[in-house]
């Protein structure tokens, strides 16, 4: 029996290449409390990141510097994401990759991040707003010895509410 | 305290490591915690049956995006408050699990004087206590001059331009 790869660029995926997301602002300003989870979460108590003494170059405490990358949290709008965990093939993530995005809909089941490219310009301080604009900059497939993989590269841009540019990221999500 | 004294770029010589960044050993606490703080609900990070059976996994999974912030952390703490971790870039090919110590290195590539700061290239990865490279990637950070100024913040690359 001969097998066919399917092809999961379809039109309709390509049709989402290039879409790009209005800016959006995360729900709520940088918090105190959210930053010291995150920063001890990671396992590292640099004292700028809660020390005022410390952060006088930054104007007081800060964010880790990747901090604005996970500060999309559900709205209340959005659906509950655990509600849909007593059906067994849920893997608990989004196909929404951003927020202002399409999902892309490819009915591959795994999905893992392959890595990052940013460029750092300055961290988030509680208190500021974080403005998002994202970008599918490009979404291809390669087919491997374990069957097809597609690739979601996507272009995000972080800036405060004041415009201030914070970091920008080019992230590949990996779909196999 | 006041701000710390990262590397000078004099000192800087190409082939040098910088200081490694250990992490571990890594738990599954470890991980759901760091899932919690963001609000990440992919299974494979905490459901142990769903990772192993669903996916074929060896054990539920250390997140790639923790690791990213790592690799950060061991150029920021590098960079002090007077340079600045500029540019990182990593792919995350290994899968890191419960058990393992994770180290994340630097090694110095090139380096040149631009304007009044010193750019410095590094290879950059992340070993597990078995010595395998997962976390494979690049750097480009920014330093002061000995004698000269700190590097400006927030960082602006159009400094490195200016005579």
């Amino acid at each position: 029996m001969s097998e066919t790869i399917p092809d999961y660029i379809t039109p309709e995926v390509k049709a989402i290449i290039g879409a790009e997301a209005p800016p959006i602002t995360a729900r709520h300003a940088v918090e105190s409390s959210e930053v010291r989870r995150f920063h001890q979460a990671l396992i590292d108590n640099a004292p700028r990141f809660w020390d005022p003494e410390a952060s006088k170059r930054y104007g007081g405490p800060v964010a880790p510097m990747g901090f604005p990358v996970h500060v999309f949290r559900r709205t209340e709008e959005e659906p509950d994401p655990l509600a849909m965990m007593d059906q067994p093939d849920y893997d608990g993530v989004d196909r929404a990759l951003r927020p202002g995005l399409p999902p892309v809909l490819v009915p591959l089941k795994r999905l893992m991040n392959g890595g990052y490219e940013y460029e750092l310009f300055r961290h988030a301080r509680p208190g500021e707003g974080i403005v998002l604009k994202s970008r599918y900059a490009d979404i291809y497939q390669r087919n491997g010895r374990t069957g097809p993989i597609v690739f979601v590269v996507i272009e995000d841009s972080y800036e405060t509410g004041a415009g201030e540019k914070l970091l920008r990221s080019t992230n590949t999500i990996i779909l196999r | 305290m006041g701000d710390t004294q990262g590397a000078v770029f004099d000192d800087i010589e190409i082939g040098q490591y910088i200081p490694a960044v250990v992490k571990g050993p890594m738990t599954t606490a470890h991980i759901v915690r760091w899932s919690a703080a963001m609000e990440n609900w992919h299974r494979i990070h905490y459901d142990w049956k769903y990772a192993t059976e669903h996916d074929g996994l060896p054990d539920v999974m250390v997140n790639g995006s923790w690791k990213q912030h790592v690799m950060i952390q061991l150029l920021a703490d590098w960079a002090g408050d007077t340079g600045w971790a500029w540019k990182v870039a990593f792919q995350f090919r290994g899968m890191n699990v419960p058990g393992d110590t994770l180290t994340a290195w630097g090694r110095v590539t090139g380096k040149e004087q631009r304007g009044r700061f010193g750019v410095v290239d590094l290879e950059i990865g992340m070993l597990d206590q078995k010595g395998q490279e997962g976390t494979p990637g690049t750097a480009r950070v920014v330093l002061p001059l000995r004698g000269g100024p700190p590097v400006p913040y927030p960082f602006d690359p159009a400094i490195l331009d200016a005579a």
